[in-house]
């Protein structure tokens, strides 16, 4: 309850909307009890009434017409009014979470796997509308219902109002908080298992050339039939709750219903309570329990809800691995790069770098070479802060980069990393990612220093050609001449390329690096590479062994 | 031509909603069950009813005491009590049928997928692909668990209810018997708007999806770039997208249940108002007197005459929503499974039986684009002897991938592929696993330890088997300084590892298995010299009397292979290997 609480200020922000929904809800319920217990109350006199003496028809007979009429319209609008506002929610609930993301990549990948992401925004999201519609505006309907009819009762009739307080809280608050808690487990469950079936699922997606030149497709399948299962038990649990609940609402509706017919015909026999009363307040307090069957039928998928609510918090509240300084001080001019004395490792066993010092002048291009997994990508990721040192400074024009606000730096430094991904989206729209307000000549200048011009040239919709999802119909070398183009397109005056030609075959890749000085512009450059580097493409190409740096002399 | 596009759209849609129950007759018992059970809890609601009217009778007309009711009172109570458990039984009933249904229908969809080519997924989105599987096949369960249920007992109660009343109360009875078929006519007209803009709703929540699982892999480029914010907006925007388009279904959707709720009203409203006049004597209909029993049983039974055709209305959009998503799985998969034949066994890769050296002959190979605009591969056409190592050189995008793809039955393609007596498309997909080793060009890893994934390559491998194929990958040498070594889990897509890293994982995967063709792509590339030479020296080792085909740009992977091809204008031609020891 406490993480759902967390996101109140979310439902007073929409606070009119749902306010006027709790409003339309009690209207609707006290008009479809009044109709049935006007109706019964009008009915029963009318026959105790001898023909021919003066009944007031006129009365009985508007209220009647009256209550359905406002009954309709109050409960369509109740409904719209409602869904419209908690939809409204999910929009700001998605940016808000998106935004609380940003700071906190990039993530720790081997906790928050991609496929549990994606479920946590959308399906984790989408759970918390049932927290309005589904259980606080019919338990606050139920709640005005339900105490205008006790006091109703209790006027009427001694003893009723106990009765009826009893069945119809039991039915609309008790049984509720009882199921909540009991689907508390089977609907945490159901959410992993669901995510563990997205996951399955991407996995035989993204993998699916792999699983089948391996034979592994039924190893695959097997996977996902054990995700699936679990799923379906889960969920089978759920709903047992959920059908548990409304067969005692059920239940408890008539064990309601029998206390008061028993208390009333007492009254009734002793002449304390008319007959056409008795009838009124029987069929109103029936028609009342409608309320507690909606709120029981959402008891189930308000534990998931719970669930979803604590995750969605779980993963916005992770601390983000580098903040900003609270007064950060302005990145002076200049394009200058130092480490001075840095340490950095994930694992105390497996330390990356190790009292790391590189001097990078303004506009120099180096070279950093050296093994795979020697810790290149690294320095490239701290000089984006990306991460934070454990010891030493890293400086871009002579500031440390710790005391500078994130944007500054990101807009002052670019990084091509090798993990960055071509967007769902056109050609355009990739590039502009680099800079969004950059006109068609700039982007062909970027695509012809990426060489990537003729291609897109080719191309029957030119810069707007769509490009599926991970850019699939682009070759790897495409994709990554893409990237690099959006690179080369930013404004950032300092360029970090991680392994730029990776997929590319040697003649583009030579050709690439002979253009590096033009297409750079004089940029500073810092350049992780395996590919061989002739004679003055580089300033200096220094080699990374063992967390150390040591210029080479090739 | 347009009744015709209509007609052919009629015919679809028949031939999904036979389809849907065809599902239902999966689970025949549990269906009928969920089915019977408000029927039987209907007639027992009669009875009651009828009991409630009598005591009420006794008691204000008859002026009868309590204790003389309290047979009657004692038999209400019964049935309330029977028919709360018909409710648990049947609705417990309808769910487990639905949740069987959804496991039979995601197993055949996921089978389906990993079983077509992996050119059939890469052309769709796996956001799309996912959501379909996980989201979509959920929206399956109302229309199962609730639709199906209330449906037939919309179609059976309110009649059955009317006719009850008719000797009661004819009048009241005809009233309910006019009225309640009215309501599903209404409902219809309603039903039919709901569908279509329920359907526009399934596509903008699989976009949604899709849109989000892009962004979220690239959050960390948005991020330097300082587009995160202006991404954000975007996700808000698709996300109010959703939500006018959700809101358009459920406006036509709450219309429905606004004619169920005028008619049960009107019902109640209508029997009251006669019922009272003619005790009044202001409405003579009738030969005999009308008593109160009867009166109150005509008022009772009013409500619940149009209750199951307001459940109906309830779930009705579980309808909408579960042919909507039916609709776009028969888009995405083209073809909906068929799910009451046997299924395929799963293919066993036969882990034994040393494969030899395959020849590969390859004539008239003609592979187009995705789009199938231009061709990759023209009539390409060469011959490798078994035993054999061959390079292929070419420029990025040339189609090298694409060859080898071809080969290993990866890729849909024109002309002829022999792999020695043997056509490529004859052979059993077992028998060619086991003889065809085949490492792509972006190898991934999934969720486990490297180990596991290692394993991958052969499942029944010893520890010491992949610890072998470990080292000879050059995978020990990154994965012995890890706390835990090779049981180290990594993230999915291999977060945590390096690209080159990831790669040496799955090239591991190849050295556990026994294939008489090896088809490598690109297997060193983001590796450094020392490594580069060392995983060449693994490759060309455990190569030794096997054919094997590399596509590299590396000129020192070439250098290390018998003869060398370059993709030229769509054709594979040979390098003079002379030329070739120049170059390198």
């Amino acid at each position: 309850m406490k993480a759902l609480l967390s996101f109140a200020p979310f439902f007073v922000r929409r606070g009119g909307a749902f306010l006027m929904a709790l409003g339309l809800a009690v209207v609707t319920l006290a008009a479809g009890a009044g109709l049935l217990g006007v109706s019964g109350w009008f009915l029963t006199g009318a026959a105790l009434t001898s023909a021919g003496v003066a009944f007031n028809l006129f009365g009985p007979s508007a209220l009647v017409r009256g209550l359905s009429f406002v009954r309709i319209v109050s409960r369509y609008g109740e409904k719209l009014v409602g869904h419209d506002a908690t939809l409204r929610l999910l929009a700001d609930l998605r940016g808000w979470q998106f935004r609380r993301l940003i700071p906190r990549v990039p993530l720790d990948g081997r906790t928050w796997r991609r496929g549990d992401l994606v479920s946590r925004l959308t399906a984790d999201i989408d759970a918390l509308d049932t927290v309005f519609l589904s259980a606080l505006g019919p338990i606050a309907t139920a709640l005005a219902v339900g105490a205008a009819m006790i006091v109703v009762l209790a006027w009427c009739l001694p003893g009723a109002g106990l009765v009826y307080g009893l069945g119809f809280f039991g039915a609309a608050l008790g049984l509720p908080a009882v199921l909540i808690v009991a689907a508390r487990t089977p609907g945490e469950t159901a959410m992993a298992a669901s995510a563990d079936l997205r996951m399955a699922v991407l996995d035989g997606i993204e993998g699916h050339t792999d699983l089948r030149a391996l034979g592994a497709t039924g190893w695959a399948r097997e996977g996902f039939t054990a995700a699936s299962a679990r799923l379906q038990r889960a969920r089978t649990r759920q709903a047992t709750i959920g059908a548990l609940g409304n067969a005692l609402v059920q239940a408890l509706a008539g064990v309601t219903l029998v206390g008061l017919l028993w208390i009333g015909l007492e009254a009734h026999h002793a002449g304390s309570l008319d007959g056409p009363v008795l009838v009124g307040l029987l069929l109103a307090s029936l028609g009342s329990f409608e309320i507690a069957l909606s709120i029981v039928r959402s008891a189930g998928r308000l534990g998931a809800a719970q669930a979803a609510a604590r995750r969605v918090k779980a993963l916005s509240a992770t601390a983000p691995a580098v903040q900003d300084v609270a007064n950060p001080l302005p990145l002076p001019c200049g394009n200058s790069v130092s480490f001075e004395n840095v340490c950095f490792g994930y694992d105390p066993r497996r330390p990356v770098l190790e009292d790391l010092s590189l001097h990078v002048a303004s506009g120099e291009r180096i070279a950093l070479i050296g093994s795979s997994g020697s810790g290149k990508s690294t320095i490239l990721s701290l000089l984006l802060r990306l991460a934070d040192t454990k010891a030493g400074t890293v400086r871009v024009a002579g500031e440390n980069i710790a005391d500078v606000a994130q944007d500054e730096l990101h807009r002052r430094v670019a990084l091509l990393s090798q993990d960055t991904p071509v967007f769902l989206g056109t050609i355009r729209d990739n590039l502009l990612i680099g800079k969004p307000d950059a006109d068609t000549p700039e982007c062909w200048r970027a695509l012809t220093a990426a060489r990537l011009d003729a291609f897109v040239r080719g191309l029957p919709e030119g810069l707007d050609t769509w490009l599926g999802e991970a850019g699939r119909t682009l070759s790897a070398g495409q994709a990554r001449r893409l990237c690099l183009a959006r690179v080369l397109l930013s404004s950032a005056s300092v360029i970090a390329l991680d392994e730029p030609t990776s997929g590319l075959d040697p003649e583009t890749e030579r050709d690439f690096m002979s253009d590096l000085s033009v297409a750079t512009g004089g940029r500073t450059v810092l350049l992780a590479t395996h590919a061989g580097l002739a004679p003055g493409m580089v300033d200096r190409v220094y080699r990374l062994e063992a967390g150390r740096l040591a210029l080479s002399e090739s | 031509m347009e009744t015709a596009a209509a007609k052919g759209s009629g015919d679809r849609d028949r031939a999904q909603a036979r389809w849907m129950m065809g599902l239902w007759r999966l689970v025949r018992v549990l269906a009928a069950v969920s089915v019977a059970a408000p029927l039987i809890s209907g007639a027992l609601l009669v009875v009651q009813a009828y009991l409630l009217a009598h005591v009420l009778h006794g008691a204000i007309v008859g002026g009868e005491a309590r204790d003389a009711l309290l047979p009657s009172i004692l038999a209400i109570a019964g049935l309330i009590g029977a028919r709360s458990l018909l409710a648990f039984a049947g609705e417990r009933a309808g769910v487990r049928a639905a949740e069987a249904v959804k496991s039979k229908l995601r197993k055949a969809l996921f089978g389906r997928l990993v079983g077509e080519d992996p050119t059939w997924t890469a052309s769709r989105s796996s956001g799309a692909l996912a959501n379909m599987i996980v989201d979509q096949v959920e929206a399956l369960e109302g229309f199962f668990a609730r639709y199906m249920p209330a449906l037939v007992a919309a179609a059976i109660l309110p009649l059955a209810f009317a006719i009850t009343v008719l000797p009661v109360e004819p009048v009241v009875g005809l009233l309910f018997l006019v009225t309640a078929p009215l309501i599903p006519v209404f409902m219809a007209l309603v039903g039919w708007g709901a569908e279509a803009a329920s359907r526009n709703h399934v596509q903008a929540m699989a976009r949604l999806s899709g849109l989000f699982a892009d962004r979220l892999r690239g959050i960390v480029t948005l991020k330097l770039f300082g587009r995160a914010e202006a991404e954000a907006a975007r996700v808000e925007a698709a996300s109010d997208e959703l939500r006018r388009r959700t809101l358009g279904v459920l406006k036509v959707a709450f219309l429905s249940s606004a004619v169920l709720e005028f008619f049960a009203a009107l019902g109640v409203a209508g029997v009251a108002l006669y019922v009272g006049l003619t005790y009044l004597g202001l409405i003579d209909f009738r030969s005999t007197a009308l008593t109160l029993q009867a009166g109150l049983f005509c008022l009772l039974m009013a409500p619940e005459v149009y209750s199951p055709l307001r459940q109906l209305a309830v779930h009705y959009h579980d309808r909408a929503a579960a042919k909507a998503a039916i609709a776009e799985m028969a888009v995405l998969f083209e073809t909906l499974p068929d799910l009451t034949t046997l299924e395929a066994p799963a293919v066993a890769v036969p882990s034994g039986g040393a494969a030899a050296a395959m020849p590969l002959t390859v004539n008239d190979l003609t592979v187009k684009t995705p789009d199938g605009r231009s061709l990759v591969l023209d009539e390409a056409g060469f011959t490798i002897a078994p035993g054999e190592h061959v390079a292929i050189l070419g420029e990025s995008g040339i189609g090298k991938s694409t060859l080898l793809e071809a080969i290993a039955r990866l890729r849909t393609c024109d002309g002829d592929i022999k792999l020695g007596a043997w056509d490529l498309r004859d052979l059993d997909e077992s028998d060619l696993r086991s003889r065809v080793a085949f490492l792509g060009q972006r190898p991934r890893l999934f969720q486990g330890s490297i180990a596991d994934n290692i394993r991958l390559g052969r499942r029944d491998a010893s520890d010491d088997e992949v610890r072998a194929a470990a080292e000879k990958a050059q995978v020990s040498v990154f994965a012995n300084v890890l706390e835990h070594g090779l049981e180290t889990v990594i993230g999915d897509g291999g977060v945590g590892l390096s690209g080159g890293e990831a790669h040496r994982v799955a090239l591991a995967r190849i050295f556990l298995r026994d294939p008489g063709l090896l088809l490598l792509d690109e297997p060193t590339a983001h590796l450094d010299a020392t490594t580069e030479a060392r995983v060449i020296t693994a490759i060309r080792e455990f190569a030794a009397g096997r054919t094997l085909i590399v596509a590299t740009h590396s000129l020192k992977v070439a250098s290390a292979m018998d003869r060398v091809f370059r993709i030229v204008h769509g054709k594979v031609v040979p390098v003079r290997s002379t030329a070739r020891k120049d170059a390198a």
